[in-house]
């Protein structure tokens, strides 16, 4: 009876989580999150380098498509050597949605409005994705040199949001 | 034959002695990865070379005002300059700026 109880437990457990929880992202799929995650705040930081209204806002969005295009070259370069095809998954598709969004936001602002509002998003967006580097990308990449490529990448995530954080107090001021 | 082996010998390590002392001056490497120069802080003497090597997968610098600038260092590239007058040279990365290095020139 207890046995029958706690059994019953462990499945409601089960059937509550979400269905990623118990097998997270496969390589193909980390693949296509990297790509998708770099091509995001490239766009974004193309708009700050046209649309910044302070130099410094103008040269972080050019050092995060430097950056971001310089890793998705190694990504690409990676993963046609594994010969692992990228491929779309929910994980990307709410990126590239999240992205999408904070550029239409981004374009109807001007001036200090847009810098604010594009260094705040960069502060939020470098740390979700050290989150999900952290949490879902490395445990669960399975191709050591995938992985060791996710690694290598996560001091720059961490660079830039130090860097975001830093322009983020002097706009405050 | 003991004589020819030692001959040989001693001709491989005068060579291998030599060879830095003929060059007069070292070259000491500073390894840029994981967003640091590695060394942060290198001893080296006047006339000796410092190669900067990018292990990242980003661009980098190595920049001391007035002193001297290798401009972008791409993935895979080096940057030599060489120590020429003496004293503590700070230097950082333009691009991240919380690298930051230094170079004493004794």
């Amino acid at each position: 009876m207890l046995k029958a109880t706690l059994m019953g437990a462990i499945l409601a457990a089960f059937a509550i989580a979400p269905a990623y929880s118990e097998q997270g992202p496969s390589d193909p799929q980390i693949a296509h999150i990297v790509v998708t995650a770099n091509q995001v705040d490239i766009d974004a930081g193309k708009l700050a380098e046209k649309s910044g209204s302070s130099k410094q806002v103008r040269d972080f969005g050019k050092q995060m498509v430097t950056d971001h295009t310089a890793v998705n070259k190694s990504a690409t370069q990676l993963v046609t050597k594994l010969k692992v095809k990228p491929e779309a998954n929910d994980t990307s598709a709410s990126l590239k949605k999240g992205g999408d969004e904070n550029i239409a936001k981004l374009k109807s602002l001007k001036g200090k409005e847009f810098d604010k509002a594009y260094v705040d998003n960069e502060v939020t967006y470098h740390q979700a994705v050290i989150d999900a580097v952290d949490k879902t990308l490395i445990p669960n990449a399975k191709n050591e040199e995938l992985k060791a490529l996710i690694v290598k990448v996560r001091p720059t995530l961490v660079a830039h949001l130090d860097h975001a954080k830093m322009l983020q107090a002097e706009l405050a001021k | 034959m003991s004589f020819r082996v030692s001959l040989l010998r001693s001709v491989l390590l005068l060579a291998v002695v030599a060879r830095p002392v003929a060059a007069g001056a070292a070259t000491h490497v500073v390894t840029i990865e994981g967003m640091k120069f590695e060394p942060a802080t290198l001893r080296v003497k006047m006339g000796d070379q410092v190669v900067w090597r990018n292990k990242d997968l980003v661009p980098h610098t190595a920049t001391a005002e007035g002193k001297f600038d290798s401009k972008g260092i791409g993935a895979g590239k080096s940057w030599a300059w060489t120590a020429a007058t003496r004293g503590q040279v700070d230097y950082v990365c333009t691009y991240h700026p919380g690298m930051k290095g230094s170079v004493v020139v004794e």
